[in-house]
């Protein structure tokens, strides 16, 4: 075939039918700007939300989506989830070849039908209709058509035109359409830099936007939902499970899920509230209270997710978990504060977005929000936070989970949002206090005694029951090569918050031997040796989203018969995402002290930033690699 | 070592205490035990394991495969609480499914001296319909606290009597006491295939069976009821093993599961009265033969007419057989793309596969098989099992996993083809296939071995020429050739990624290397090699140290790390594919700088011819002139060469690391 003929014949026609929906099942029509980075193109979707009443929602979706790459396959998101209350009424996906015909059409009864539990999960009860296909050859478009009904109106879909990197929309809508009596309320999101038109009147909201471009994943950037275009959207009346309730603002979310999930399950057996008594009648104050309590709970029980009905909202009984010992974060929690009640200490159910990425449930916005559920104490002069999932965490520790953010806390009185606890640069310190000598054949042999608090100790939690902990070691220090360790001691100060380890190893070869000479790098123990991606034109805001402090002292023995011939100049550098500092001085013909500090701060900062910052950490590393070059007497 | 075994099995005898394997009879003594006296560190172990599987006779159903499944567990510390959880598969299909009865769960603990036992409640149980062919139940008990001991019973009744669940002796945690029997009536007969470094034998001896079948038939004297007695004999084997240690997984492995001690039960065939003998497979040639004569196979493989007429046009005028090969490998794959499926069994068929232009491993290969014989060329299908797969070690039909073809040509010499991907070369199979031995099945239905592992090098060789500045900084330009397994990993890694991407992944590889005028040939020209070529910028690649520079001639190019850092291992360290890597570095110098010193010249070479590395430092025309090279010869290198292989890498890493000096003029 005259491949060249056919492209003009079809660029003719193009220009005469203009934008028809034919005309989006090839590629020809993608314009430039959306192919820049771009593994998939959305070139047109609508999603249309009709709300029947406050327990009657229908969701129907046509999607045409344009696969540029290998890569863009994974965003055909041809899949559909129900269970008891959210049944598919319509699924159906038609593929096109780059010529815009069609090549393949799949019913509803040729998805595959799975179990839509993910690892993590031991039962859920929802399942999952998904679309396994092979590409013939790219580029491809693919339309997908689903109509959904479901009972639960507590989870409107928000508008995300762009749900992932490398990705661009051609046109994308959304409408909302419901009944008179129920309200909706909306908020929108970074959408200053995309052309959305917003429609709306009594009983329908609609958005549209066009030409977003895809964007690319950066490291150090913030959380691409904190990047993308966003509306979310609440009805005032839902119903959940069956379950009706009346929701404004946060205070009646919290008084809802207080009154019709958690009030009705503390119901612990008579002999535990008298066991938990018994266990803190010697504690004077709360606190100590708490921490019994607490530990009581990491002894007993352990971390099992079972997600049924509207037991995937709603707590199990404490009693439940009394019984079995075992519940997921909702069960804990609530049994948690069941006992804590027990012993007349307050505390209160939070929903929250729990993880290592830092998430806030939306403060002016009340809706279903968050992915887990912890224990907040009030405390006069600092909150206390508790992670009932974990039997290992200390008390009242959340870093890398928990912390930095805002969490929904719920008591009878209603919702409030409060931020969690923030571990600041100098709460998160490692402090390495060692010494290493040289051997005249350039052999190393090093103690070190290592204490890590906050982030730093969090990072080191789960090295006290790894099986394999020289592996650990030897990774940790691997710019030195062969090391053989001698002693290990590790400590868990759980009351303290403090990671303590005693290590010493000996590797050879660690200095180079050259002639007369010998050169080693001075700093062994810990060395920066990543230096930020470097983009030619960085896109997105830099981010740092936790900091830390390290401090070393190191005191080094040089070998015999030789005398230092050149050694690396101290370095201190000041700089708005942390500060650099070592110092390097010689005591006497073989002791050396090194003295190093190096601050992370976190922050947000702007995209202009990013080559500074790339630039302080290029130093970091340089100088971390500083070395001293010793030679014969 | 054996010392050491006698040690601990001395120190066994002082800590067992006689324990009691009746269901509900946990000890205190087992309940109080603080860690494994087989494996001080282990997270939970096995303080009873016992199975049994035998044949039932039903009247509605026939024969059905029963297996009970008793198991007591300690857990010792909070890592182990995974124990605490069990998942049961049940296999289905569309017309059977097994099932499981009798469930009987506790948990053990010890409250105030006293032992206490938890019974699992319905509400710990959960029934999942996984996928159309599997179906879980899972239990999770209740009450776990660091020392409890869990105990269940169970049974699966199976209509699947073919399909005897492998046994398993070695698990991640130790086992105390294992007990496993297998019963079965002489109709059903079966081959034992071992593997693993436990010596492991059954007992065996012959009992006895009876099966009584009762019939009704109406006549005009009224209902007769008759009954007739079927006598049998049948085979029973157990096993019993005591303190078994766990297996530990190690880096570099291929598949920890070649590994660990089992037996498979394989049906060989099945002989009932009155009825000829059906085999299922006992030998290499009989599995083979069992694919062969199977639908999904080689009936497969003789449908033609759904290709004739394209590859007539394709062949048309071309007699070299050889041409022919690479015309229709070409064709095939562009025709047809692999869904990502394994097999040596088609799913759709060839013919369907042919028609959407998507296929699994089997329909695409054996295609291929098929058009290449019409084009009377001697093409034979080649049984693989995959490196995740493990390495086929007895004869049987789950051994494999893929299918290849492989073409012998008239002077003697073959080629092995693997249409799954485009980027596929005669010879060049995908990683993924690079397992041992593959069996090559001829016309009749026999079968032959040919070797997977490549005998050829896949070189990747580097030319690059850098200027050296005063500060230490570098610039220069780098050429890449790359062959064979490299080209191929290479162009699966580069075709289809955004070129500005790749480059981003590049200079970060290199840790901030900055990179312009990247160019890569021949990433579509599968039978030339990839040719790479950029130019690079990069600051402190020498440290300047008073008024001398040192520095590596391979400067980032440099190995920093022995891959290698355990102390012993046990299992083989396999590359995959033979390989070659050289560098031809030309530096020029600072101004006002001479060289001081060179790194001498040497080699170190791996015994019996199984890799050399070499390096070559010296002066020509104020220039610095390196040649370094590294070379694996073997895909596969034997445990017992772990620590020369260490010791190797290690002198390979310290001499890439040696340094050239120069001093200020």
């Amino acid at each position: 075939m005259n491949l060249k003929y056919y492209v003009n014949i079809l660029v003719v026609f193009t220009t005469l039918v203009g934008f028809s929906q034919e005309n989006l099942y090839t590629s020809f029509s993608i314009p430039d700007n959306l192919k820049q980075h771009a593994n998939a193109v959305i070139r047109q979707q609508s999603i249309d939300i009709l709300i029947k009443s406050a327990d009657e929602m229908i969701i129907s979706e046509d999607r045409i989506i344009t696969v540029l790459n290998k890569y863009g396959d994974r965003n055909i998101d041809a899949y559909v989830g129900y269970d008891k209350t959210r049944k598919i009424k319509d699924l159906e996906v038609l593929v096109f070849n780059d010529f815009g015909k069609e090549i393949k059409k799949i019913k509803k009864n040729d998805f595959k039908d799975v179990s839509a539990v993910d690892g993590g999960t031991l039962y859920s009860d929802s399942r999952m209709k998904y679309l396994e296909f092979t590409p013939i050859s790219y580029p491809y478009t693919l339309r997908f058509k689903s109509v959904v009904s479901t009972s639960n109106t507590a989870f409107i879909q928000s508008f995300m035109p762009v749900d992932d990197y490398l990705i661009s929309v051609e046109n994308s809508s959304y409408t909302i359409t419901y009944p008179e009596g129920i309200t909706i309320r909306k908020k929108e999101k970074h959408i200053e830099d995309v052309s959305l038109d917003k429609e709306e009147h009594i009983g329908k909201l609609s958005y549209k936007v066009k030409n977003v471009e895809a964007i690319k994943l950066e490291t150090y950037s913030p959380l691409f939902r904190d990047i993308v275009p966003k509306v979310l959207v609440a009805l005032n009346e839902f119903s959940l499970e069956g379950v009706k309730s009346k929701v404004e603002n946060w205070d009646d979310f919290g008084k809802w899920m207080y009154h019709d999930l958690i009030k009705d399950t503390h119901d612990l057996p008579v002999s535990t509230i008298n066991m938990v008594q018994n266990l803190v009648k010697d504690e004077t104050n709360n606190i100590d209270k708490a921490k019994k309590i607490y530990q009581f709970v990491q002894d007993k029980t352990r971390y099992i997710s079972v997600q049924v009905g509207i037991g995937g909202w709603k707590p199990f009984n404490a009693s439940e978990v009394d019984k079995l010992g075992y519940g997921d974060c909702k069960a804990l929690t609530n049994y948690t504060m069941s006992l804590l009640k027990a012993a007349n200490v307050e505390s209160n159910y939070c929903v929250v977005w729990g993880g290592d990425d830092i998430i806030n449930i939306e403060e002016d916005f009340a809706s279903m929000q968050g992915n887990h559920v912890f224990l907040n104490i009030p405390n006069d002069n600092e909150d206390i936070w508790l992670e009932c999932t974990s039997q290992k965490v200390p008390f009242g520790f959340i870093a890398n989970g928990t912390d930095d953010r805002d969490v929904l806390v719920i008591s009878s009185e209603g919702g409030k949002i409060k931020h969690t606890k923030k571990y600041n640069p100098d709460e998160s310190i490692q402090i390495i206090k060692g010494n290493y000598s040289i051997s005249t054949d350039g052999s190393i042999k090093v103690s070190a005694h290592i204490n890590s608090k906050g982030l730093q100790y969090g990072d080191k939690l789960s090295l006290e029951t790894e099986r394999e902990q020289d592996r650990h070691y030897k990774n940790r220090w691997r710019y030195i090569n062969d090391i053989s360790i001698n002693e290990l001691h590790i400590e868990n100060r759980k009351d303290a918050i403090e990671f303590v380890e005693d290590v010493s190893f000996e590797a050879g070869k660690y200095a180079k031997i050259i002639g007369d000479r010998m050169l080693f790098t001075i700093n062994a123990l810990n060395r920066h040796t990543n230096v930020p991606n470097r983009y030619k034109t960085r896109m997105l805001p830099l981010k740092l989203s936790r900091g830390f402090k390290d401090v070393d002292e190191v005191k080094i023995n040089l070998p015999d018969g030789f005398t230092v011939e050149a050694l690396p100049e101290d370095t201190l550098m000041e700089t708005k995402f942390g500060s650099y500092q070592t110092k390097i001085e010689l005591k006497d013909d073989t002791t050396i002290y090194y003295k190093r500090i190096f601050i992370m701060n976190d922050g947000e900062y702007s995209k202009e930033d990013y080559d500074e910052f790339r630039e302080f950490y290029k130093t970091v590393a340089r100088k971390d690699n500083a070395k001293i070059a010793l030679i014969k007497k | 070592m054996r010392k050491i075994a006698v040690l601990i099995a001395f120190s066994f005898t002082l800590t067992t205490y006689a324990q009691n394997f009746k269901f509900g009879k946990v000890s205190k003594e087992e309940l109080q035990e603080k860690f494994s006296p087989i494996d001080s560190i282990a997270d939970a172990a096995y303080l009873y394991k016992h199975r049994n599987t035998f044949f039932n006779y039903n009247e509605n159903e026939g024969f059905q495969l029963i297996t009970e499944i008793h198991e007591r567990v300690k857990i010792y510390n909070k890592e182990g609480f995974d124990y605490a959880t069990k998942a049961v598969r049940l296999y289905k299909n569309s017309s059977d499914e097994e099932e499981m009865a009798g469930l009987k769960a506790y948990t053990y603990n010890i409250v105030d001296g006293k032992v206490e036992d938890t019974k699992l409640g319905k509400e710990s149980i959960f029934e999942t319909e996984i996928s159309k062919y599997r179906n879980e139940t899972k239990f999770t008990m209740p009450n776990i606290k660091k020392g409890s001991v869990i105990e269940y019973k169970y049974k699966i009744i199976s209509p699947f009597i073919s399909k005897v669940d492998e046994f398993v002796f070695q698990y991640d945690i130790p086992v105390k006491k294992l007990e496993a029997r297998f019963e079965a009536p002489e109709y059903f007969i079966f081959k034992l295939n071992t593997k693993g470094y436990i010596p492991i034998m059954p007992t065996t001896e012959t009992k006895h069976g009876k099966i009584t079948f009762r019939s009704k038939t109406r006549s005009y004297t009224g209902t007769k009821f008759s009954s007739s007695d079927l006598d049998f004999s049948k085979q029973v084997s157990t096993y019993n093993l005591s303190d078994v240690q766990a297996l530990t997984k190690e880096p570099h492995v291929n598949n920890i599961d070649n590994y660990r001690s089992s037996i498979k039960y394989e049906l060989s065939y099945t002989k009932f009265p009155e009825t000829p003998i059906e085999y299922y497979s006992t030998t290499w040639e009989d599995v083979v033969k069992k694919i062969y004569d199977s639908n999904g196979f080689g009936s497969e493989l003789n449908k033609t007419g759904y290709y004739e007429e394209e590859i007539d046009a394709i062949i048309n005028f071309i007699s070299d057989p050889k041409k022919r090969v690479a015309l229709i490998f070409n064709f095939i794959k562009n025709k047809v793309k692999w869904n990502g499926y394994y097999g040596y069994m088609v799913d759709e068929g060839v013919r369907k596969a042919f028609k959407n232009n998507v296929g699994n491993v089997a329909e695409i290969n054996l295609m291929l098989t098929s058009m290449l014989r019409y084009a009377g060329l001697k093409a034979y299908p080649v049984l693989v099992s995959t490196r995740g797969h493990g390495i086929p070690l007895f004869p049987t039909r789950e051994g494999y996993n893929y299918v290849v073809s492989y073409v012998k040509f008239v002077e003697g010499d073959g080629i092995l083809l693997d249409a799954t991907s485009i980027y596929c070369m005669p010879n060049i199979l995908p990683f993924r296939t690079l397992n041992w031995k593959g069996r090559v099945i001829n016309e009749k239905g026999n079968s032959t071995f040919v070797d997977l592992y490549p005998k050829h090098i896949s070189k990747n060789t580097v030319s690059v020429l850098v200027s050296l500045d005063e500060n230490g900084d570098i610039e220069g330009g780098c050429r890449s050739i790359k062959t064979n397994h490299n080209a191929l990993s290479y162009r699966e890694k580069i075709n289809g990624v955004d070129k500005d991407d790749y480059i981003e992944k590049l200079d970060n590889e290199y840790n901030g290397l900055e990179i312009s005028n990247f160019d890569v040939k021949n990433s579509a020209e599968i039978y030339k090699p990839i040719q790479e070529s950029y130019k690079f910028e990069k600051e402190s690649q020498a440290d300047v140290i008073g008024d001398k520079m040192y520095f590596s001639p391979l400067f980032f190019f440099r190995e920093t790390q022995n891959p290698f850092k355990l102390e012993k291992r046990e299992f083989p360290i396999d590359f995959g594919y033979p390989s070659e890597t050289t560098y031809r570095v030309v530096i020029s110098l600072p101004k006002g700088y001479k060289v001081e010193s060179l790194p001498d010249s040497g080699v170190f070479q791996l015994p019996d011819n199984l890799g050399t590395f070499k390096y070559n430092v010296s002066l020509a025309n104020n220039s610095i002139q390196a040649i370094i090279s590294s070379k694996i010869n073997s895909p596969i290198i034997g445990a017992e060469y772990y620590e020369t292989l260490k010791l190797y890498f290690s002198q390979l890493v310290e001499k890439e690391g040696e340094q050239i000096v120069l001093t200020r003029i």
